[in-house]
């Protein structure tokens, strides 16, 4: 912590005209590729393409929630995974990601909710996952400030208590992911975009991108909201995907008030506490599509509304900053991970919706190994895009949605 | 500390005093003093400890850019004292120390700051991995800055209000005021909004001369009189601005007066123009300790003087970058400072005049001179100048240091609206640039010094926004634009971004402690973006929204890295601008559920209602959730249920089947008069999404109904599927003007009969029929036979008007009956029994109208109209392993498992949809929805439940229905 400050992630280089493996978006996703595919598979030869700077979308966007207790069986074990990553990767990058694991409570205001809770809860004790279904009052005691009375709109029936989630600190996660994987020799390039793929007889042969031409036999997008428009213009592949703005925002610092993870889908709203003291709070997207990170006016109002109802004491507290970020949502709230399928050479992992965050340290490590080995993991073997066309979701969520424009 | 009280600028009454708490001790203040004013004339000088290194800090610019002055008022934690004003019987509370404002034990971090280099938590406190949960301990013990009790109860009134008007103005000062009245001239309806509680800006508080004979705050009292006898012009002082957005919304708060109904109130306005006249703020000196108590903004000292009077400080030095703070210096000077010395960082373009007042003075004047560290532990003692090179440092012996490298705009409004501004090389501001639709900025935003041009400006705004009004001539326009050409330009700025220093202790941003040092750090560790740098370093994301940094960080990251001005950029800014307050935000906080006509009387009878969608609903009928007495009374009496939440549509027209066929999967066209169809709506996948039965009135005419749930979006679901074919039909939403009663039991045909003039026997009127007629010749009523609880059962669709009377004649033909409510949860269990569907419940996503048996419905030749769904049902025909509905019994007539339990052998199987011991069938019995090769008859089902462990309790699938397979009972 005393020597000299020396760059994070190694020096700027000048972009080569040939690599084995290209990356395209600086984001989690695909730092976390690159730093696998150089640690477990001896691939070094990675350029990282990046538009605007590493961390720039939805890596720097997001409320930094991590927890596994998803719905359905193909999730949990991939999610699972990633929330026992968090340590490994502090220890293996020698960056503390600052994993604070102080568990999430979900509020539930019916019986419905409670029915679907208990499905969430055994799927997780099922895959031994810790998360328990606890009434009102137990809520309130871990977090005190809970009204749990039934004067507000949505009365507090019970909860889905998730010990091992938490939150992560998110920035950290970029530049950790950054300085492993540019220990190992791949090369970020930032302030550098990606304009087309070449491809010749169906596979894939080389990147033009605002630096020059690469060649390279295997590319892989992963540029979160932006990577449907991306895999639509440049290889005419349409994407199931609605890219809608999602928004969150942070009061004041305050000495430790809220100790976990609180979030209630009735409000449509979750807070927690970061480590820096403020409360960060979102929810859900804009219920219209489109491709700006503008926040709206009645967003944080409603925040507000939601929050004074079930964490009164909240009131007294000042918003300080809303922002927005962008999601990109599959039809049945599933990622798109898949390769070798359109085109030989080419890879897609996107769709993660606003899972993106929780999940890129295990889908990086998989999709890693899919590159390496031209061979796809079977724990990813359910969200290949064909599950589209067969008209066979995956039932993430338990509600039918539909975030086209007409709703 | 007596108080100056013969200055024409005071905004105080120093006749009436204010008692306040602080430290548990009282004291007293005056009106019109701010917290921080009324502890400053007190002796307070102290008002904060720094986030991470509890240096000391005092009043420094009075408009709350930063933590300095944040202390706990009231229970509420963070109130930026400097411009909260002062009221009877506040309780205020130091925030952030151990020990005291004066004597911090936490002050010794700042001696160890080397420890801690820009980003140090990132590479520190994780080895070994063990430490990481103590470490975080700690660290959230000494981050974040007040206190909430989870126990906290706002007091106080939040209200909101929507206003609209042609024109918002921002900002009350000369231009803002100048931009109204232009506006309001010419006919319009004017808002303007002023965060102080007077209007005027940076005139009002300015003795010096504006013109012969007049002085600013003449001019500012001229003005603000002339804005306010407009009768067009709605004036919100206390009122800040928070957030612009598209299409001119402008939100804001105002913080109500003695005779306001409000404490707070969320503004919302909507204008057809914004005009942003939101002036200057200072941009700070950087050099070593540059937040000391005692060292002070230009403004702040002046208005210290000329609002609270206040004087700051005996003996001052000036390091300062515009004329403002030679008129500042000359103000204090003549109201008995004195003045050590005026360092000005310009080399020349001093107005003369005010460079000759000092003189006359005898107030030594040095140019090309700056701060470069300011001496003493608590407070100022002195200060050491330097020429710009750092040469020939000096010491001066002062207790009040004003500083300021000069104004910069305060451009957040046209930011946040994103518009942008671009770097000036000649005023050393970021001016607006590409301004929003419709959004004009005026006055010393855009860098106009000269009073003239900031009036001028103004009035050229009103006029542009008045044209967008269509309120104002192109001629009107150019004479006001050639009017602001004649007048003086921007004047050159102070472009120093910092003092020669190495840095250590210079801080850039005073709410997260961020030096100069930590700045070099991160742009050396690769982060070479200010956007990126912030994130790094937390420079501009504290209490303070980035006012010190925020065009200091830019400014700085540009000059070490040696770029050109044009490639400076400012970082973001984002909403709220101002911290506000959730309570605020939240205003009156109305919750709105649908009550259907029942509601009322349904309450009277002990119903426990919940939200159900958009609406509440009577659940349960009495304590017993289980509702035992509810089913029985329905299984073998009559029950009355409301079920008025039921989507109700008429669609008629000439295309009226076609668009029904394009939706519902069955075919319309063959439904007769008289007769109910039940149906169901399917979305490309396939999945169930809706169900209900249709009804035909009469040619091309029907009446249908949908689940509570999706009521609000059928019309639009309907039209977008058929946005394409040019179809002749249309549909009316009649679920909240019909009300719906079920009547279901075996005694129901025997209330029923005795209320109608029909014949209701099961002949004439038999299961799944349809009848319209009218009780006692007056009310109209649609009655359906239909048996979703597997009874006997009517549906009376009634107009929601004589919902009411209906129940209560029901009520009074059953009374020998003893007819009995049943709500939600009875007939839940009722027509799960039956194994009918609640789409939700045993269905979801992955199920298709196949998988939940409803395959029946779905006609498979239908000729004229396309299927919404028919090719993903196609597919799914003869796919074995999609999740499919089946009833179950639980073995060995153990209980039911709970909702929600999973079906498993060594991988999940399916789920159990709903499930209850049955008092009918005396059983376990339940739906669930498992893969398909579980679904046969006889298949002993594994169900795991949440905490089972390793216990694990068994059913068995069963034929559906699982009460009266024969359906004898709601056909009788």
């Amino acid at each position: 912590m005393f020597s000299k400050q020396k760059p994070l992630w190694g020096k700027k280089k000048k972009l080569k005209s040939s690599y084995d493996v290209v990356l395209i978006g600086g984001g989690l996703h695909n730092l976390a590729t690159a730093y696998y595919l150089a640690k477990e598979h001896g691939i070094t030869d990675i350029a990282i393409i990046e538009k605007n700077y590493i961390g720039y979308g939805g890596a720097g966007r997001n409320t930094a929630i991590v927890r596994a207790n998803q719905r359905t069986q193909h999730n949990v074990p991939l999610y699972k995974e990633a929330l026992d990553l968090w340590p490994v990767l502090t220890k293996e990058l020698d960056f503390n990601l600052m994993f604070n694991n102080c568990g999430n409570l979900n509020l539930l205001h019916s019986e419905a909710a409670m029915k679907a809770a208990r499905m969430t809860i055994a799927t997780a004790q099922f895959h031994g996952v810790e998360s328990h279904l606890i009434d009102a009052k137990e809520a309130k005691k871990l977090v005190p400030s809970l009204n749990i009375s039934d004067d507000i709109t949505f009365p507090i029936h019970g909860a889905m208590f998730h010990p091992p989630g938490g939150i992560v600190r998110h920035d950290a996660v970029v530049w950790g992911l950054a300085k492993g994987a540019a220990q190992y020799g791949a090369e970020i390039h930032q302030q550098t975009e990606a304009l087309a793929i070449g491809t010749k007889d169906g596979k894939v042969t080389s990147v033009t991108t605002s630096e020059g031409v690469i060649n390279t036999k295997q590319v892989l997008i992963s540029a979160g909201a932006y990577s449907a428009g991306l895999i639509s213009g440049m290889l005419g592949i349409k994407l199931p995907i609605s890219v809608l703005t999602i928004q969150a925002m942070v009061t004041q610092p305050l000495k430790p008030l809220l100790n976990h993870v609180v979030s209630s889908g009735a409000y449509h709203c979750y807070a927690n506490q970061t480590l820096k003291g403020e409360i960060a709070t979102g929810a859900h997207m804009d219920p219209w599509p489109n491709y700006t990170t503008l926040s709206t006016a009645h967003f944080i109002k409603h925040q507000a509304e939601a929050l004074s109802e079930f964490l009164p004491c909240l009131k007294g507290l000042r918003f300080m900053r809303i922002w927005g970020g962008l999601a990109d949502m599959t039809p049945d709230m599933a990622p798109i991970l898949d390769g070798n399928d359109q085109f030989e050479g080419f890879f897609m992992n996107c769709g993660w919706g606003y899972f993106g965050f929780k999940s890129c340290s295990v889908a990086g490590k998989y999709m890693a190994e899919f590159m390496a080995t031209n061979k796809c993991p079977d724990i990813l073997k359910p969200f290949a895009l064909k599950r589209y066309e067969e008209h066979k979701l995956m039932g993430e969520t338990a509600a039918l949605v539909n975030y086209s424009p007409d709703n | 500390m007596n108080r100056l009280n013969a200055l024409p600028t005071l905004q105080i009454d120093p006749s009436r005093k204010i008692s306040f708490i602080y430290r548990n001790k009282q004291y007293y203040g005056v009106e019109g003093d701010t917290v921080a004013t009324a502890l400053y004339s007190n002796g307070i000088r102290i008002f904060a400890r720094s986030l991470k290194y509890h240096r000391p800090r005092g009043i420094y610019s009075l408009d709350g850019e930063c933590s300095n002055t944040c202390m706990e008022v009231d229970g509420i934690p963070n109130v930026r004292c400097e411009n909260t004003l002062l009221k009877d019987g506040m309780i205020v509370k130091e925030q952030n120390v151990v020990g005291s404002l004066e004597n911090d034990r936490m002050s010794f971090i700042d001696k160890i700051d080397w420890m801690m280099p820009a980003g140090f938590y990132y590479s520190t406190m994780h080895k070994p991995a063990k430490i990481w949960p103590i470490a975080m301990k700690q660290i959230r013990k000494v981050a974040g800055l007040g206190v909430l009790s989870p126990e906290f109860k706002m007091t106080g009134k939040y209200d909101e209000i929507f206003p609209t008007a042609d024109v918002c103005v921002i900002g009350g000062g000369p231009a803002g005021m100048s931009a109204a009245l232009e506006a309001s001239d010419k006919g319009l309806r004017v808002i303007l909004l002023e965060s102080r509680s007077v209007l005027g800006g940076f005139f009002e508080y300015r003795s010096h001369e504006y013109k012969e004979g007049q002085s600013y705050h003449d001019r500012a009292k001229e003005l603000s009189a002339q804005v306010e006898g407009a009768e067009k012009i709605r004036v919100f002082t206390n009122a800040s601005m928070i957030g612009t957005y598209n299409n001119n919304l402008v939100t804001g708060f105002q913080i109500g007066g003695k005779n306001d109904s409000f404490d707070e109130r969320y503004m919302e306005i909507r204008a057809i123009s914004v005009i942003v006249a939101t002036g200057c703020i200072e941009r700070p000196l950087l050099f070593e300790n540059n937040e000391r108590p005692g060292i002070m903004q230009m403004g702040c000292a002046l208005r210290m003087a000329h609002t609270y009077g206040l004087v700051p400080g005996d003996t001052a030095v000036f390091s300062i970058g515009h004329d403002l703070g030679i008129e500042t210096a000359i103000c204090l000077h003549d109201l008995g400072v004195k003045i050590a010395c005026v360092a000005d960082i310009r080399k020349s373009g001093q107005a003369s005049k005010l460079v000759a007042q000092l003189t006359e003075r005898n107030i030594p004047f040095l140019t090309g001179w700056v701060a470069t560290k300011a001496h003493g532990k608590k407070h100022i003692k002195k200060v050491t100048l330097a020429t710009l090179e750092g040469r020939q440092p000096t010491n001066y012996d002062c207790d009040l240091l004003v500083a300021s490298a000069g104004l910069t705009p305060l451009t957040s409004g046209i930011t946040v609206a994103k518009g942008t501004v671009k770097y000036d090389g000649h005023t050393g501001c970021f001016l607006p640039d590409k301004m929003p639709a419709k959004m004009y900025a005026a006055g010393r935003i855009m860098g106009f010094d000269d009073a003239l041009s900031i009036e001028s400006s103004g009035r050229l705004a009103g006029c542009r926004a008045a044209l967008d009004c269509e309120a104002c001539s192109t001629t009107e326009l150019s004479d006001a634009k050639n009017q602001l050409d004649g007048l003086p330009d921007p004047a050159a700025g102070c472009k120093l971004v910092i003092a020669p220093v190495e840095g250590r202790k210079s801080f850039i941003c005073f709410d997260e402690d961020t030096t100069i040092k930590n700045i070099n750090q991160a742009i050396e560790k690769g982060f070479d973006v200010p956007e990126l740098i912030k994130r790094f370093t937390s420079a501009g994301t504290g209490p303070g929204q980035g006012g010190i940094p925020g065009h200091n960080l830019p400014l700085y990251v540009a000059k070490y890295q040696g770029m050109s001005d044009v490639s400076i950029r400012s970082t973001n800014v984002r909403p709220p601008v101002i911290p506000t307050l959730i309570a605020t935000y939240a205003g009156s906080n109305h919750s709105m559920f649908k009550r259907t006509p029942m509601d009322e009387m349904q309450r009277n009878d002990g119903g426990i209602f919940r939200n159900i969608g958009v609406w509440q609903r009577a659940r349960y009928f009495s304590s017993d959730l289980s509702c035992k007495n509810e089913i029985e009374n329905v299984r073998s009496n009559v029950g009355i249920l409301d079920g008025s939440t039921l989507g109700k549509f008429r669609i008629f027209g000439p295309d009226a089947v076609k668009a029904l066929e394009r939706v519902f999967v069955s075919d319309i066209s063959k439904i007769k008069e008289g007769r109910i169809k039940y149906s169901a709506m399917c979305n490309d996948d396939g999945c169930v999404i809706d169900d209900g039965v249709l009804i035909k009135q009469g040619e091309n005419d029907y009446y249908f109904t949908t689940s509570t749930g999706r009521a609000g979006s059928t019309i639009e679901w309907i039209r977008y599927h058929t946005r394409y074919d040019d179809w002749d039909f249309h549909m009316v939403n009649l679920t909240d003007s019909m009300g719906v009663i079920n009547l279901s039991g075996p005694n129901a045909r025997k209330v029923l009969e005795k209320i109608v003039d029909i014949d209701m026997s099961n002949t004439a009127f038999g299961f799944s029929e349809y009848k319209e007629f009218q009780l006692d010749s007056t009310i109209p009523v649609r009655c359906m036979r239909l048996g979703f609880v597997g009874e006997l059962s009517y549906e009376l669709h009634v107009p929601s008007s004589y919902m009411k009377t209906v129940w209560l004649m029901l009520g009074e033909a059953g009374k020998e009956y003893n007819i009995q409510n049943f709500g939600v949860e009875a007939q839940n269990v009722l027509r799960m029994e039956k194994c009918h569907i609640i789409l939700g419940q045993e269905s979801e996503q992955r199920t298709n109208l196949l998988d939940v048996g409803l395959g029946f419905l779905w006609n498979r030749n239908k000729t004229e109209a396309k299927t919404v769904g028919a090719v993903a049902l196609r597919q799914a025909e003869n796919d074995q392993t999609r999740l499919k509905l089946v009833a179950f019994k639980m073995e060995n007539k153990g209980r039911a498992p709970r909702d929600g339990a999973l079906i498993v052998d060594k991988k999940v199987r399916g789920y159990i949809c709903t499930a209850r011991d049955s008092f009918t069938l005396k059983e376990g019995v339940g739906m669930a929805l498992v893969e398909g090769d579980l679904s046969k008859n006889g298949t002993r089902l594994e169900i795991y439940e949440d905490e089972c462990g390793d216990d694990r309790i068994y059913g068995e699938v069963v034929p559906m229905p699982l009460y009266d397979p024969k359906g004898i009972r709601m056909k009788m």
